[in-house]
């Protein structure tokens, strides 16, 4: 994590769209402790972040049980022996909420990973070279683009199948287009800047400008692209498992456990209330953290408020 | 006037009482009204004499008749339909059929024997598969032929004592045979032309089922109502929402409302629905194909024979609504089922479970030392996700980790009939009569209908062949005590998990509408009225 972070704010100074200060800070703590006065809400963002982090790292540590041993009674309501509660067949809910942490996340920074770092390649280069094959290949955007979302997700994991890998899979697809149809207009406006013009007049090649020049100074973008879709994959992947076609049922979803607790929403509220909880505190930090990294590395919001 | 308030409201109370419970008797029949209920799934394809899912045969139940039905007015009589009458010979092999006159198909052509005769011909066609109708009547019935134009005789194999009860199941209608020559089978929605008290109006795929007043039915003045509205409902939240807003008139499908939904049902809809529990003469079985690795090894079979807990899977699955173990259901077939007390001493049935289970994990260590990993197939229908979950955390307890493969309803269906599965991890199976034979002749024969995974056992298909022939009611008895103690402590295919119960309900505006012992057998709704 501490690499990752280093290694992000290297990109973002690099990019030369951070301001001076976060040049002079020496320590992460420094940096972090800088972000939180300059973010408040971004830091609460972030502390929600790291917990869930936390949360799927150790969750073999932090859940007393198994998130698929169905030996208690079933439908318990809270109490100390199952904070949570029980589910409908005896599962203790915290346990399949800890694990359930792991397995969004899991789904989250995969699917993005793969959606978006393919997105942003495919729109940088097509954006760079331009010409039929910029023309052409905006147009398959637009007719991924077309489809609504969820319909397209229904879809592909109908012809797919259920299974966690093929969860990513459907979402990467989902999240390529957007990504590459930023990413282009991202790489539409550096490539006209003078240092690209140099640095081609220099004599570099294009494979040179677009992996020295055109793809760094992007990586802002990215990184704002990346922290959001998230935040979106995992929403998609639990209406995905709520409709019943994402992770496969046994599989501790925080989706898949909302549609099972459909069917006690009178009798067993806790069984939907938590998990829907979990959902909703990941998908606040996420969008907070998101959010005031956009804030960050936007010129004309940094402007303002610096 | 205000003293003989009260007085009035107890009379009006008391004949309400009254009214209600000899409603049938004393009111008079109103015709008019649509009857909305329910199926469960999609069916997908229509032809009930090929394919087994309550769905299909429920979404043409009124359209077609039977040579004989159970009697509406009272379901455990069976009495004929087209059938005027019928006898059989002394010797218990010949039944004759005599027919109706003047009987016709919703299309206008007359109906006949030689209808009749091909309907059978089709079903016990050996090349023909026909899971229900076919599997039940194939051991039995050597031949079919058409004495004259309204008469049919049935020659048997030996007086066979299902037999009657086959006929009479409503997997075993009579279908036109110049449909059957236009269409070559009765998978369409246009192939559906029967004699019933209703006509096949539409069918929306994933939607709804129609059916509308046949006018012309050889019953004159019935059907009372106009017609019949099946909307698709898949999954009980969305079931119980339909019921609680009022949009049904009968929950009589699988599956049964559970407790808690009964109970909220009742908390919504107060005096407006009678709610009752009631067996279903459906068994929970899980299924391993003996042909495929790891189960075609007979200690995996016998592991999870050993480590299922149906108690659990019972208590927790069907919230008590069942009995755990049994192969034959006491409550439906009487001393013909192994005594419980017997049963639940048996290795699997017994509790508690620490022995079995450490005896099941010792089996599975053998062949597999780090345990193995099976895909586990399930339907996504009814509470089988629910199950499916259960029963895979039950396995994992001797190292069988399942994976969950979930299927569409008829596509489940379709991949279970081909063999083409490793793990079954729940699926019901009903029975066609309240035959103590059908469980054996549907799921545990060589050639049983639902022998998914490919069991064959001598000794299972010669006792189950000699309790079909046995007339003596204490012989065939003392045969099936040894065939189901026989399965129970062999390593079948199919592992009884128990026999199911739930809850259903009736509006109360619904009049002479009777449930009968098996939930396959009482869809015509030709006697069915609302009083409003």
């Amino acid at each position: 994590m501490a690499r990752r972070l280093e290694l992000t704010i290297g990109m973002v100074q690099e990019a030369g769209l951070a301001p001076e200060r976060v040049g002079r800070a020496r320590g992460l703590l420094r940096a972090l402790s800088w972000f939180a006065a300059r973010q408040p809400l971004g830091a609460i963002g972030g502390v929600i972040v790291l917990a869930l982090i936390a949360t799927a790292i150790l969750a073999p540590q932090l859940a007393p049980h198994g998130a698929k041993d169905a030996q208690f009674t079933q439908y318990l309501p809270p109490s100390a022996e199952f904070p949570m509660g029980t589910d409908h067949i005896g599962r203790d809910i915290l346990s399949r909420v800890i694990w359930g942490a792991r397995l969004s996340l899991y789904v989250g920074l995969v699917s993005v990973a793969f959606g978006v770092t393919l997105g942003a390649l495919w729109g940088i280069i097509t954006a760079y070279f331009g010409g039929w094959a910029d023309g052409a290949s905006q147009r398959a955007v637009d007719a991924l683009m077309a489809l609504p979302p969820i319909v397209l997700a229904l879809s592909l994991m109908a012809a797919l199948g259920q299974s966690v890998n093929n969860v990513i899979m459907a979402l990467a697809i989902l999240l390529t287009p957007t990504a590459a149809r930023t990413m282009r207009s991202v790489a539409l406006s550096i490539k006209e800047s003078p240092y690209v013009e140099a640095a081609r007049a220099a004599g570099c090649s294009h494979w040179r400008v677009v992996f020295r020049h055109v793809l760094p100074n992007s990586v802002a973008t990215y990184i704002v692209l990346f922290t959001v879709n998230i935040a979106y994959a995992i929403v998609v992947e639990a209406a995905l498992s709520f409709l019943g076609l994402g992770a496969p049922p046994d599989e501790p979803s925080w989706g898949g456990m909302l549609t099972a607790g459909t069917q006690a929403i009178e009798t067993a509220p806790w069984m939907i209330f938590f998990p829907g909880l979990a959902i909703s505190l990941t998908v606040f930090g996420l969008n907070l953290l998101g959010d005031s990294i956009r804030d960050l590395t936007d010129p004309r919001l940094r402007g303002g408020l610096g | 006037m205000r003293k003989s308030l009260p007085l009035a409201l107890i009379f009006a109370l008391v004949g309400f009482g009254l009214s209600a419970a000899g409603a049938a008797a004393q009111e008079k029949p109103r015709y008019g009204g649509i009857l909305n209920w329910y199926d469960y799934a999609d069916p997908g394809r229509l032809d009930i004499h090929s394919e087994s899912p309550l769905g299909v045969q429920q979404a043409v139940a009124g359209v077609y008749s039977g040579l004989l039905h159970y009697d509406p007015d009272d379901p455990t009589k069976i009495v004929g339909d087209l059938a005027e009458r019928w006898s059989a010979s002394p010797d218990g092999k010949t039944y004759t059929f005599h027919l109706r006159k003047g009987v016709k198909w919703h299309d206008g052509q007359p109906f006949s024997a030689a209808d009749a005769k091909a309907t059978f011909d089709r079903v016990l066609n050996p090349n023909f598969k026909s899971p229900r109708c076919g599997s039940m009547l194939k051991p039995m019935v050597a031949s079919v032929e058409m004495v004259d134009p309204h008469t049919v005789q049935f020659q048997l194999k030996f007086p066979a004592a299902p037999f009657v009860s086959a006929v009479a199941s409503a997997w075993c209608r009579v279908v036109a045979k110049h449909v059957l020559e236009k269409y070559g089978d009765l998978t369409k929605p246009e192939a559906q032309i029967g004699t019933g008290p209703f006509k096949f109006k539409r069918y929306e795929r994933d939607s709804v089922i129609e059916w509308e007043k046949n006018k012309d039915y050889f019953i004159p003045g019935l059907p009372y109502l106009d017609g019949v509205k099946q909307f698709i409902l898949k999954g009980a939240p969305t079931q119980l929402a339909a019921a609680k807003a009022g949009r049904i008139h009968v929950w009589d499908t699988w599956p049964p409302m559970k407790k808690t939904q009964a109970d909220e049902l009742k908390s919504a809809r107060g005096g407006e629905v009678e709610v009752y529990q009631a067996s279903i003469n459906t068994i929970f079985l899980i299924y391993m194909h003996t042909q495929k690795p790891p189960f075609n090894n007979p200690d995996m079979r016998r592991a999870v024979n050993l480590a299922i807990d149906r108690q659990e899977l019972v208590a927790k699955t069907l919230e008590g609504a069942g009995v755990p173990c049994a192969l034959l259901d006491p409550k439906l077939v009487g001393d013909f089922a192994l005594p419980l007390a017997e049963v639940n001493k048996l290795p699997g049935c017994r509790q508690p479970k620490d022995q079995d289970i450490a005896e099941a994990k010792r089996l599975v260590e053998k062949h597999y030392p780090n345990g193995i990993d099976v895909e586990a197939a399930v339907r996504s229908v009814g509470g089988y996700i629910d199950r499916a979950q259960l029963v895979l955390s039950q396995l994992r307890k001797i190292g069988i980790r399942g994976t969950l493969k979930t299927y569409e309803s008829a596509a489940g269906f379709a991949v279970y009939g081909k063999g083409d599965f490793t793990f079954i991890t729940t699926q019901d199976r009903a029975m066609v009569t309240a035959d103590p034979g059908d469980v054996f002749a549907l799921i545990y024969t060589t050639d049983a209908g639902s022998n998914w995974g490919k069991w064959s056992d001598a000794k299972v298909d010669e006792l189950a062949d000699r309790g079909l022939r046995e007339a003596n009611r204490t012989k065939r008895a003392q045969i099936y005590h040894e065939l189901q103690r026989h399965i129970m402590t062999s390593a079948p295919s199919a592992v009884p998990v128990g026999w199911v119960e739930g809850w259903f309900f009736q509006d109360k505006r619904v009049r002479n509408y009777k449930a009968s012992p098996t939930i396959y057998d009482h869809s015509t709704f030709m006697k069915v009225w609302l009083t409003q």
